[in-house]
């Protein structure tokens, strides 16, 4: 969520929002979260884990139709299954 | 037990007394005197008051630096719709003039309290810390994108 708030401090385009999963159902379910950290760029594109720098500001760019540089593979990094 | 122990509270006012350069607004968009009651969304809220007292421990900490406004969305809905803040508690952290762009929704606690402190500190000193590429790369965003990252206390 780090990464997101410093994205949206870089880019006068970005809005970033950190929502507590377990406060938010609704929410929670709309984007189908089973493990955290699960990222919603524009309530479309989604990926679940910590990505380094890079990859999370290409899905990010991807996620927002903006066409990246190199192909970008289908992000996983570490997450924790959500537990209530 | 206190929402910030006295023993943070004390180690954040001699870390926001170095680290803080320029001021920083936090918003807390919030419906006061909502049941403590997890109630269907819309309807409640179960940690509003946590968050705006949140909010105010934070200013405490360094008040020459961080000012708080609490917008109630029950009195004034249209600032709320403006924000483009549809659910509550949400605290939003900017410097003084523009439009909040990073909010926490829900209560910032667990590990997401370490991101509400470095939202503010990075706020303060208009350092996003991002590599040369990074910023190059979000320039290419021409139009508003939102980034929700769900996160739990734990």
């Amino acid at each position: 969520m780090s990464l997101a708030n410093r994205m949206a401090l870089a880019s006068p385009q970005i809005r970033a929002v950190c929502v507590e999963a377990n406060e938010f159902p609704y929410l929670s379910n709309q984007f189908r979260v089973r493990g955290v950290p699960h990222t919603v760029i524009n309530r479309k594109a989604s990926f679940v884990g910590a990505l380094p720098e890079p990859d999370f500001v290409a899905a990010v760019l991807e996620g927002a139709g903006v066409a990246v540089d190199e192909p970008h593979e289908a992000p996983s990094g570490p997450s924790t299954e959500m537990t209530n | 037990m206190a929402l910030i122990p006295e023993q943070v509270r004390q180690q954040l006012k001699d870390r926001f007394e170095t680290v803080l350069t320029g001021p920083v607004h936090l918003t807390v968009y919030t419906r006061p005197g909502s049941s403590r009651l997890i109630l269907p969304a819309g309807v409640g809220c179960a940690t509003c008051e946590d968050a705006r007292q949140m909010a105010e421990l934070l200013r405490d900490a360094a008040p020459e630096k961080i000012a708080v406004e609490v917008v109630d969305v029950t009195r004034d809905e249209e600032r709320a719709l403006n924000d483009g803040v549809p659910d509550v508690p949400t605290i939003a952290v900017a410097s003084d003039s523009e439009t909040p762009r990073i909010r926490f929704q829900g209560l910032a606690t667990g590990t997401e309290f370490p991101a509400l402190i470095d939202a503010i500190e990075r706020v303060s000193r208009a350092e996003h810390g991002l590599r040369e590429e990074s910023v190059t790369a979000l320039a290419k965003l021409t139009e508003p994108a939102e980034v929700m990252v769900f996160a739990t206390p734990t």
